[in-house]
């Protein structure tokens, strides 16, 4: 059928025309001002939102929202997955990037001029605190278990470790040069990728110490993980480079689109990559390391966090 | 002739450093392209050397080093004055002779030279269907204003224009010494 183009009005649409089962990408597209919505078992753009502001951060509540930050109009919405805005603020500052804390409701969101985090209320979005980072804080990760928020502070060189329940500061460490995206491996270490120095430091965020640091290609951007092994993507490279998780070794790198940046992984054993240049999406084969697919997406697509809905839709 | 005086906008030329870490929130992006009368081989020959910018019409003089090779620096000067005038410094980072295209990025200009920070950029010749080329230029940048709430002369638009009349000067100056193609 024909790609349906907007918001709260389509949303019977819509739900008529989603999948019976499969992941779904929301793909923040910033260029476009835009969050392309794609099936991603057939590639179909089901919808395309129109998100106002240059949207770059996106998280998704598997519970049935998904969170936008657009960082020139300064605005953070919650939408439902059919495109209904269901929760809008306008925060004075520089909003980034986001992570929501399902156990507590709470939406975590970086300010990128201000050297700060902001806590939202997961629902209505309305401000409950605010967290100190240090300068430039950009990526946000939730730890597996819940239990720990890391923080990138691009121009600090650091990454700060919050507890997610009390909100106390853990630990904070020495990364590579210029931290800006992350992600937690599924056995809980936490992957920095280090835009100025071309590597990624692994760390245990239990004890907040450097286990290493392993170099990548020009410019690792974001972090995905997949099939045992950790998935870096490299802007300037174009390219995803490739490091198994039990000995930390380089497996291989693939060729992407032009400036790839977000990254996540399917359900079903694949890692999708946004390619920022090119408006696509390519589809990784987790195992044989093949790009499968590759989809159109909006203009300048970023989706800068947890972009993809695992399994059916509720 | 005026093109060579394109990318000096504004009367301030001081050359402050430019703001290499912090950037504004959204990255732009335009692709130029032109056609040209030209084979491939015969465009790249005269735009494909990173030492050599001398074909567009508002680099007056250069000096590098390293050739083509990764990591090969030039320094673009944009009037009479060289060094002391205002510049450009690029790096280049990818280099494919078979392709015949070059990446490259700058490390350092002023934004009253370019209003942008965080530039990157493609240079590449394809061959154009019918005969000929198509020599295509490719940018990636962030505003020059790295915070919020920009000024007009440095915001996202004034980035885009300013980047725009660089390509366009370059691919017409292509035009104008390969010809268009006949059909």
């Amino acid at each position: 059928m024909r790609p349906l183009r907007n918001t709260a009005l389509s949303l019977a649409l819509t739900l008529a025309a989603w999948p019976a089962a499969g992941d779904v990408a929301f793909v923040t597209c910033q260029n476009g001002d835009a969050v392309s919505v794609l099936d991603l078992s057939t590639g179909e753009e089901h919808a395309r939102w129109t998100v106002p502001g240059k949207p770059a951060g996106v998280a998704v509540d598997t519970g049935g929202a998904v969170y936008t930050v657009s960082p020139d109009s300064k605005a953070v919405r919650r939408f439902s997955f059919a495109g209904e805005v269901l929760a809008e603020v306008t925060l004075d500052g520089g909003p980034i990037a986001a992570t929501y804390d399902a156990a507590r409701d709470r939406l975590f969101v970086s300010d990128w001029y201000n050297a700060r985090l902001w806590v939202l209320d997961g629902a209505t979005l309305a401000p409950l605190g605010e967290l100190p980072a240090d300068a430039a804080p950009s990526g946000l990760a939730l730890s597996p278990d819940g239990a720990v928020l890391a923080v990138a502070e691009r121009d600090a060189d650091r990454v700060r470790f919050y507890d997610a329940a009390t909100l106390t500061l853990r630990h904070t460490t020495r990364v590579g040069t210029r931290p800006f995206g992350l992600g937690f491996a599924p056995d809980g270490r936490l992957f920095v990728g280090n835009v100025g120095s071309n590597d990624v430091t692994v760390i245990d965020p239990a004890s907040g110490e450097v286990l290493a640091t392993l170099p990548v290609g020009e410019r690792p951007y974001g972090v995905g993980f997949a099939a045992g092994r950790a998935f870096v993507t490299n802007q300037y490279a174009d390219t995803v480079s490739v490091i198994a998780l039990d000995d930390l070794s380089p497996v291989g790198v693939i060729e992407v689109g032009e400036y790839p940046e977000g990254i996540a992984a399917t359900s079903d054993g694949h890692i999708a990559v946004a390619n920022w240049f090119d408006n696509t999406l390519s589809l990784i084969d987790a195992e044989t390391l093949e790009v499968v697919a590759s989809y159109g997406t909006a203009d300048g697509p970023r989706a800068f966090g947890a972009f993809i809905l695992h399994g059916d839709l509720p | 002739m005026n093109r060579r005086y394109l990318l000096m906008s504004g009367a301030a030329l001081a050359l402050v450093p430019g703001m290499a870490l912090a950037h504004g929130p959204s990255r732009q992006k335009i692709t130029l392209t032109t056609e040209v009368a030209a084979e491939p081989a015969e465009v790249w020959a005269v735009i494909g050397n990173f030492q050599d910018m001398s074909w567009h019409p508002a680099v007056v003089s250069q000096e590098g080093q390293g050739g083509n090779e990764i990591d090969a620096t030039r320094m673009l000067y944009l009037s009479d004055a060289g060094a002391d005038g205002p510049k450009i410094d690029e790096i280049l980072y990818k280099y494919s002779a078979e392709k015949m295209s070059y990446s490259y990025r700058i490390t350092e200009v002023a934004v009253e030279v370019l209003p942008v920070t965080n530039y990157s950029s493609h240079l590449t010749v394809m061959p154009r269907d019918g005969g000929g080329s198509v020599v295509e230029w490719r940018g990636a940048f962030y505003r020059g204003y790295p915070n919020n709430d920009p000024p007009p002369e440095l915001n996202d638009e004034a980035a885009i224009a300013a980047v725009s009349a660089v390509y366009q000067a370059g691919l017409d100056a292509l035009v104008e010494r390969f010809g268009a193609p006949a059909s």
